[in-house]
């Protein structure tokens, strides 16, 4: 069960590339394609994307998600320091605010905290709930994406 | 062609989306692709021991592909929010039995106007989503707002 004492905790900040390739990869994924000639061009070719008036290539509306994954031990090491049982883990909502667009390339600074941390229900029917609030930053120092994951152990 | 903001009124509908029904190996290029490697996802093992009879579809993944049905129709440089609550897990098609799981494995996304507003300067717009299967299980709901020209 989560660790209720992590409410506020900050994650260590992590920096992470952009490449072009895990954009494309991800771009397949979630168009359930086969290869990269099938999704939208604005996802690898610099010219398409400029074209339909982008600074470059483009990133996919859920791409922010691998941040999650990629940085700080990914999955299992993010539900360790939280105490969190993975065989009851399900995700219950994300929510996404866009301020900017992260492009290929972007070196990308994530800050992750827990926000909030509860259990719903009695007895033996009870569902944890943590709360986690994630901010991208680019190579600018612009804030391009917030995000906020809602996990439960049911 | 990019819409308008005159062009959309309360109640427009976007193009309904239809995912292929979703199979195992949709799962796994998703968790190559984010990372998400959770056993949840691809290992039947692991969902035998935590009491479930299938593995099941990242929630992320049917976001996702509710993501590609909104920039499909409107791109991403409109979008400002997007939101989405997970309401039931989804199933993978099973190959040995496709007439019989193609349904619960096929996403189907629709979103309507139901709100239009002025914020930090833009004209916006705000719409309710919802992806459900082909046998009419709620999957997902949530909504977007996009600012148009």
């Amino acid at each position: 069960m989560a660790d209720k004492s992590k409410v506020g905790m900050e994650f260590p900040v992590y920096t992470f590339k952009v490449e072009k390739d895990k954009i494309i990869e991800f771009a397949i994924a979630v168009s359930q394609k086969e290869n990269k000639e099938e999704i939208n061009p604005i996802y690898y070719d610099e010219d398409a994307a400029q074209k339909a008036g982008y600074e470059g290539i483009i990133t996919p509306p859920t791409f922010p998600t691998i941040s999650f994954f990629w940085t700080g031990g990914g999955l299992m090491g993010t539900i360790k320091t939280l105490g969190i049982d993975l065989g009851r883990l399900f995700d219950r909502e994300e929510e996404y605010e866009y301020f900017g667009s992260i492009y290929a390339g972007d070196v990308i600074t994530r800050k992750m905290k827990v926000v909030d941390m509860y259990t719903k229900g009695k007895g033996k029917r009870t569902i944890d709930v943590t709360v986690l609030e994630t901010e991208l930053i680019n190579q600018r120092g612009e804030l391009v994406i917030k995000y906020r994951s809602t996990l439960m152990e049911i | 062609m990019d819409l308008n903001y005159n062009d959309i009124d309360i109640g427009y509908e976007m193009p309904a989306y239809a995912s292929q029904p979703i199979t195992r190996t949709h799962l796994v290029r998703y968790a190559g692709a984010s990372g998400d490697f959770n056993p949840l996802h691809h290992d039947q093992t692991f969902i035998k021991v935590i009491g479930l009879k299938n593995v099941i579809a990242h929630g992320m993944l049917i976001m996702g592909i509710v993501g590609e049905a909104i920039t499909s129709w409107i791109g991403n440089k409109h979008l400002r929010k997007f939101n989405a609550k997970f309401l039931t897990m989804t199933e993978p098609v099973d190959w040995d039995d496709v007439e019989n799981t193609k349904d619960r494995a096929t996403i189907i996304v629709r979103a309507k106007v139901v709100k239009k507003f002025e914020e930090n300067g833009e004209k916006r717009f705000k719409c309710e989503i919802i992806a459900q299967d082909a046998l009419g299980s709620k999957k997902l709901s949530g909504s977007f707002i996009a600012a148009m020209p």
